[in-house]
């Protein structure tokens, strides 16, 4: 039974007051870091989910679809069914009962639809497409005004009528909206001339012109263009123009249309609010599910199919969540590894301080296991309430405390304690001594280095092997090696250099004992016989350099977003035209906003998101952006975009020269493809050269406008200049103006970004504050013999303010390997580490950012830091002395 | 009777206050002449060192005098102290003080170095002392690499470096076994008579009584003949 003195107990704790609460201080801190990280990450990744579902918004729709059921009448013709809409009415509650719990309660109330195939409107104008619509939800049609003429209804007044299969077009009564008839110019009791690709006519009548009550009803959702026109829908220079069907005049289009022709589908927005990660991952695998379980057949199938982006929305998401908890985990892991060596200097200077008293403790016979048990009961009494501080902190702070890391640091600290005060009683009272032979001795020394090499080895082996697998295949969700790596990476640089430090010190004593003066031969000699102490040097090195990472990171993510944002938008600023808009021509709005002030270039394009390009008969999507190439030339080099290269003069009758860029190399210069056009034949194209990044994607085609024909319609206008945003909105009122700068913002205050941007900027300072920290107590364990030193050559004649300047001098070789090192190894650590850890997922690039180095900012903050830190540490060790006369230190030491 | 060259008058010394005060030195007076060797003889917790620490200048008494070399240390400030131990006084301690990253030639010419030597004459004066202790041999070794009574000869070369008037050692063989510490005081008796020096040695060594010209007794913090 180990007997605990609780006196010695005691009385060490009063002695040690200072630096245990600094030990108490230092774990609350960290504990609170790494507790309260993970709620935060998980609270962040809830508000990224919300803001990814509700930006996705119609991709993030689920559609559910069900064939028609054959309509065949007695006669062998087409049966009419007049309770269509009650059949697809129908069809939703179905679906709504397909839905488990946690997908209903994700989802919006369904908005069910009737959509025909996209017809070409044959007024003249070949771009044109109209598509019918039939609009419901729980509560019925959309809400509408009838402004002229009346609501649609039946063709005909036999509900139940039967029409032969190869009749004339059966009419369909349509409503249009103010904007669609203004735009196509048609009026009620009009006939919309459409036809299909195979130029089979429909007979669409136009009964009335409507206004919506709420432009903002969600049942509009599905067909937006039954309000607007709509750019681009149907393919390269197209404009889509939705007319609306009714209860009573659907039944007609069921007529109208083949049966592959009109689609029934339900749609379920979303519903981000209350939405978290966590349900958002159960929703991803219900997703799943429903579709996998809608198998695709050949023969007419009623059954439901559900289709929706949702779950590709929340992979990206998760890929986004994965990325930012992964630079979370390394950025945590590098607070926890320099925490731990500053609690091992902290351990080191109580070691320091009570060697004496433990030693005493050891000659009155305490056994070592009463010892480590007496330091152990000291240790738990400072780590254990400290951490606990720091657990309630982390509960009021992030709502929440993870035990992951915070378990293993605390068992550390509690263990390392007792374990380096046990260890310096035990060499301290051991019966060894130092062996006569010289052989023995220099075996002992050889036995020494080889231990200290094999732990060396050990752990430059372990950041090597995190490194690689790091690179190979990046960070886990969980902790794993490869989130070590720049903490391992840190550590192993700078304990060679730390294993290095007596060589460079000695060098240093060698050239001052050549120099005339005293001062600095003292400091090299007392600085070298400080160096080799690896820890003090180590620590400050591996917290600045891992700082520095921090600072490196938070940079790169910086830069990446204002080039994700330049990207994205192409210029300071984008306008996207609708087509029925009142702005005008293209051509007019670049004109105006051209001559508006602080606008110094406009360039109009037509950009065609996910256009078909047919390159060796395989079908490459790619944003096709049609534009003068030179005034588009000389835009870029307005930006920090990459230039766009020349292109060669398209030749009568030949391929159209473009430039072309795709992420899997499917197109590339000298290839030759083609673009399928709505009504010409494909329009041949000849990969010229190489396109820089332009658009949040990586495939792009870029052509001149000169060379495009009778299909070029800009829909795009990009302006640079102070003005470019004001302009653009003043010269297209209606339209959508994307700023950069606003994007900008935008990303930079997403949960996502910020939280990792805050989390840099926090970890950066609480390393340099660690790292200063690490090296007081360093300074702290060293100080007595130090200054017993200095009072050693003060009796040899040393003036008293010279000692400060010898105390400097040895103290500085850590400081000097820290500004030396740090910034440097910083660098090259997120060099090696930040492609990744995939920074582009969120900085929404094509590719992994530049590493971007903040040597400025680091450099001053780490020269600053240091210059103030050393001679503030001298001074208050000189400080604290200076009541003490020189017998008394000599007497007592330090 | 040739002038003191050490000269303590009325010299008081207390730690601490009140009934827990501790009175290391009281009414203490003596003289030692120039070239002699002083054996300063009590037992431990007598004042020895409080004494020797007020007569090297690292101390200052509560009240008295102390003169060495005809300067009053009274009336020196800190630097005055530093020039005083730079070029009067030296001191050689139990635990030896030497700087280990240092051979023991560099060791030696560390005073002479503070005292900003000719690096010729530096050499030249550490190779002579090294000599006189008989460690010339031993001139590029470290502390480290060296034996206790080696080390202590270091120090007493070192403490004879700036060539001072007055040599001041606090139990120079405490440390040592008692053949070593017998060599190191016969070192001692023949550096202060070839060097002309004056010493102070704090010792309870019966041998090194024997060698000093003089033996003062102190107990309680009381000097008596």
């Amino acid at each position: 039974m180990i007997a605990l003195h609780w006196p010695s107990i005691r009385g060490r704790a009063r002695a040690d007051l200072g630096p245990l609460l600094l030990v108490a201080l230092v774990v609350a801190a960290v504990v609170l870091l790494a507790g309260a990280t993970p709620p935060l990450i998980r609270s962040t990744s809830d508000d990224a989910t919300r803001e990814a579902v509700r930006r996705a918004a119609d991709d993030a729709a689920v559609r559910v679809e069900a064939e028609w059921p054959d309509d065949y009448g007695p006669t062998g013709g087409r049966l009419r069914t007049p309770e269509l809409a009650i059949d697809v009415a129908n069809v939703g509650t179905r679906a709504e009962g397909e839905l488990d719990e946690s997908l209903r309660s994700a989802l919006q109330p369904p908005v069910t639809s009737v959509s025909s195939i996209s017809l070409a409107i044959t007024d003249g104008s070949v771009q044109r497409r109209l598509q019918l619509e039939y609009l419901s939800t729980a509560t019925g049609e959309p809400a509408v005004t009838w402004v002229a003429g009346r609501a649609p209804g039946a063709s005909t007044d036999d509900e139940f009528r039967e029409i032969p299969l190869n009749g004339p077009p059966w009419p369909v009564q349509v409503g249009l909206s103010e904007t669609d008839a203004a735009a196509l110019g048609v009026k009620p009791g009009d006939r919309i001339p459409v036809q299909d690709e195979q130029r089979n006519p429909y007979d669409v009548r136009v009964t009335g012109v409507f206004r919506p009550a709420d432009v903002n009803d969600p049942v509009w959702g599905p067909a937006p263009w039954v309000l607007q026109p709509a750019a681009n829908r149907d393919g390269f220079g197209s404009t889509r123009f939705g007319a609306l069907l009714t209860a009573e005049s659907v039944p007609d289009a069921r007529l109208a249309f083949r049966t592959d022709q009109l689609r029934r589908v339900v749609r379920f927005d979303a519903d981000p609010a209350g939405l978290t990660w966590e349900k958002a991952q159960a929703l991803a695998a219900s997703v799943a599910r429903l579709k996998g379980g809608s198998a695709v057949s050949a023969e007419r199938d009623p059954s439901l199919k559900w289709s929706t982006q949702l779950d590709n929305v929340l992979s990206d998401l998760r890929d986004q969540i994965a990325s930012t908890t992964a630079q979370a985990s390394v950025l945590l892991i590098a607070v926890l590894a320099v925490a731990l060596l500053v609690i091992a200097l902290a351990a080191d200077l109580l070691t320091h301080r009570r060697t004496g008293a433990l030693t005493t403790a050891r000659h009155r016979g305490a056994s070592l296991p009463g010892l480590a048990t007496e330091l152990a009961v000291e240790s738990l009494a400072v780590t254990v309430p400290a951490a606990l501080l720091g657990l309630a902190l982390a509960f009021v702070l992030a709502g929440g405390a993870a035990l992951t890391w915070v378990v293993p640091f605390v068992v550390v600290v509690v263990c390392a304690l007792p374990a380096f005060g046990t260890l310096a009683a035990a060499r301290a009272t051991r019966d060894r001594r130092a062996p006569a032979n010289r052989s023995a001795r220099h075996w002992i020394r050889r036995t020494e280095v080889i231990r200290r090499f094999a732990v060396d080895a050990a752990v430059v082996a372990l950041a090597a092997a995190s490194l690689v697998a790091l690179r190979q295949r990046g960070v886990g969700s969980t902790v794993d090696l490869p989130a070590a790596a720049p903490a391992l990476g840190a550590l192993a640089v700078t304990l060679l250099v730390a294993r290095l430090l007596p060589l460079g010190t000695g060098l240093a004593l060698r050239l001052a004992l050549r120099s005339r003066r005293p001062l600095a031969l003292f400091g090299a000699a007392r600085a070298a016989a400080a160096s080799s102490r690896a820890l003090p040097a180590l620590t400050l090195t591996a917290a600045l350099a891992l700082g520095s990472f921090a600072l490196t990171l938070y940079a790169t993510a910086d830069r990446g977003l204002a080039e994700g944002a330049w990207q994205t938008t192409g210029a300071d600023a984008r306008l996207d035209l609708s087509s029925g808009s009142g702005s005008g021509s293209a051509d007019d709005v670049a004109a105006r906003a051209a001559a508006a002030p602080g606008v110094r270039h406009v360039v109009a394009a037509q950009v065609t998101e996910n256009a078909q390009f047919i390159a060796d008969n395989t079908a490459v999507p790619a944003r096709l952006i049609v534009v003068d190439t030179a005034a588009f030339r000389e835009l870029l080099a307005d930006t920090p975009l990459p230039g766009l290269p020349a292109l060669p003069t398209a030749t009568d009758g030949g391929p159209v020269p473009a430039l072309v860029r795709t992420g899997d190399g499917s197109l590339s210069p000298g290839v030759r493809f083609s673009l399928p056009v709505v009504t010409n034949q494909a329009i041949a194209l000849t990969a010229a050269g190489t396109a820089p990044a332009l658009g949040s994607g990586d495939d792009v085609v870029v052509i001149d406008a000169g060379a495009a024909g009778p299909e070029y319609e800009p829909n795009t206008i990009w302006a640079t200049g102070p003005g470019a945003a004001d302009a653009l909105r003043k010269a297209a009122p209606g339209d959508r103006v994307t700023v950069r700068a606003d994007l900008l913002h935008d990303r930079r205050t997403a949960p996502l970004t910020e939280g990792l941007s805050r989390l840099c900027l926090l970890t950066a300072g609480i390393l340099l504050a660690l790292g200063l920290l690490g090296f007081a107590l360093a300074a702290a364990a060293s100080a007595p013999q130090r200054w017993e030193t200095l009072a050693r050559l003060r009796t040899l004649g040393l003036r008293p303010r010279d000692t400060r300047r010898v105390a400097v001098g040895e103290l500085l070789p850590p400081v000097v390997v820290a500004a030396l090192c740090a910034p440097p190894l910083g660098a090259l650590l997120g060099w090696l580490t930040l492609g990744p850890l995939a920074l582009r997922l969120l900085t929404a690039q094509a590719t992994d950012p530049v590493t971007v180095t903040p040597w400025w900012t680091i450099t001053v903050v780490t020269v600053v830091a240091l210059a103030v830190a050393l001679p503030a540490i001298v001074a208050v060790e000189a400080s604290s002395r200076r009541r003490r006369r020189l017998s008394e230190v000599l007497r007592v030491g330090g | 009777m040739s002038e003191a060259l050490l000269s303590v008058r009325g010299v008081n010394r207390t730690f601490g206050a009140g009934p827990a005060a501790v009175h290391a030195l009281r009414d203490v007076s003596f003289d030692v002449e120039p070239g002699t060797m002083v054996a300063l003889v009590g037992r431990s917790g007598s004042g020895k060192t409080t004494l020797l620490n007020v007569i090297g200048g690292l101390d200052r008494p509560d009240s008295g005098t102390v003169v060495v070399d005809g300067l009053d240390l009274g009336g020196l400030d800190e630097d005055g102290l530093s020039r005083l131990r730079r070029e009067r006084v030296s001191y050689i301690f139990q635990t030896f003080g030497l700087i280990p990253v240092l051979s023991a030639a560099e060791n030696v010419g560390v005073p002479l170095r503070l005292a900003r030597a000719a690096p010729a004459e530096r050499e030249q004066r550490v190779a002579l002392l090294l000599d006189l202790v008989g460690l010339a041999d031993h001139a590029q070794q470290r502390p480290g690499e060296l034996s206790g009574g080696q080390q202590q000869r270091v120090a007493i070369a070192r403490a004879l470096a700036a060539s001072p008037r007055l040599l001041i050692a606090d139990e120079p063989t405490g440390q040592l076994d008692a053949e070593t510490g017998l060599a190191v005081m016969a070192l001692l008796r023949g550096v202060v008579e070839s060097e002309g020096v004056t010493a102070v040695v704090a010792t309870h060594d019966p041998v090194m009584m024997a060698l000093a010209d003089r033996v003062v007794h102190i107990a309680d913090g009381h000097v008596t003949p």
